[in-house]
């Protein structure tokens, strides 16, 4: 099978790492793990694309972080703002929308 | 096994460490966050080998380093900028001081004659207000600021301030009252700072995106 590089999730990961937070505040390996997972192994995003999207979310107010010491290290768990929330909700909507769309129109024409 | 303590950790985080540039508390976060990861990645890994796999699954060290450098590069600019916008204002009361040109009862055309830098600082307010506020939250809004462009409005924000600075100094200096005195000394320190961000900027180490 073609490996999915990250390029084409441009566009989507904002959206991606956003529904990673939805449903608990997740340090950033584990935002990683939830992607692999949760995309049955397809996703597979490399460290160096998943910190600098989730900072840059943050620096955007769309998410906040915290500062914990967990087994003697430093740990910054991630979670969603309200505007967070907002932006999912619209991503999800476009998302619904492009995906219905492209869905239709790579679908292969039916046998006979 | 999560590799605690591990000196291939260290030795990984370290080299990371090498390439990163820009200020120093946001580099310690990083590579805090990097450790952490590390630690966890390890701690998914079976045996001796866990530590090993973990910093293969992170991949070359200069490469982790660059997928930072364009945050590290608006944290320096926007960090940079703040500074010059918040020190401005003190600045230039303290020029409206020592030229004793109370504002609102000074016409525009005396102050614009007094102080000829005044549509610099303008521009120079513009330029840093759009660059700090599109690198930040309004970046949902407005068009966001990427590295290049938020070094590039440093530079011209620290360029004009200098130009600022060295027009009201060689105009004012061993000229007037203490308090222009005073002005001249602190203009000439932030001549100097601008200077020395101009220099940082001229020789930033890494290639950043658009």
């Amino acid at each position: 099978m073609v490996p999915i590089r990250p390029e084409v999730l441009k566009g989507h990961l904002d959206a991606l790492l956003l529904a990673a937070l939805e449903d608990e505040p997740r340090h950033g390996y584990a935002v990683i793990e939830a992607l692999r997972t949760g995309s049955g192994g397809t996703l597979d995003l490399p460290t160096g694309t998943v910190y600098p999207a989730l900072h840059r979310l943050q620096s955007a107010g769309l998410i906040s972080s915290e500062w914990h010491t967990v087994g003697g290290r430093r740990r910054r768990a991630y979670q969603l703002t309200a505007s967070g929330r907002a932006a999912l909700a619209q991503h999800r909507d476009v998302w619904d929308r492009f995906s219905a769309a492209v869905t239709a129109l790579l679908a292969r024409p039916a046998p006979g | 096994m999560d590799g605690w303590g591990d000196p291939r950790i260290d030795a990984y985080l370290a080299e990371v460490a090498g390439h990163l540039s820009g200020p120093r508390r946001r580099r310690e976060r990083i590579l805090d966050e990097l450790r952490d990861g590390l630690h966890e990645a390890a701690a998914g890994f079976p045996g001796e080998r866990a530590v090993d796999a973990a910093i293969a699954e992170f991949g070359p060290p200069r490469r982790v380093a660059e997928a930072f450098a364009g945050e590290l590069a608006i944290a320096y600019g926007r960090r940079t900028l703040t500074g010059l916008l918040v020190t401005g204002p003190l600045i230039g009361a303290l020029w409206l001081l020592a030229l004793r040109l109370p504002p609102w009862r000074t016409g525009l055309v005396v102050l614009l004659v007094a102080l000829p830098v005044l549509p610099l600082v303008a521009v120079a307010v513009v330029v840093a207000v759009r660059a700090v506020a599109t690198t930040g939250s309004l970046m949902r809004w407005l068009p966001e600021t990427g590295p290049r462009q938020a070094l590039l409005a440093t530079a011209v924000v620290a360029a004009l301030a200098v130009v600022a600075d060295a027009v009201l100094i060689a105009r004012y200096a061993g000229r007037g009252s203490a308090l222009t005195a005073l002005a001249v000394t602190v203009s000439a320190a932030r001549l100097l700072a601008g200077l020395a961000v101009l220099h940082r900027l001229a020789t930033w180490p890494s290639r950043l995106e658009k």
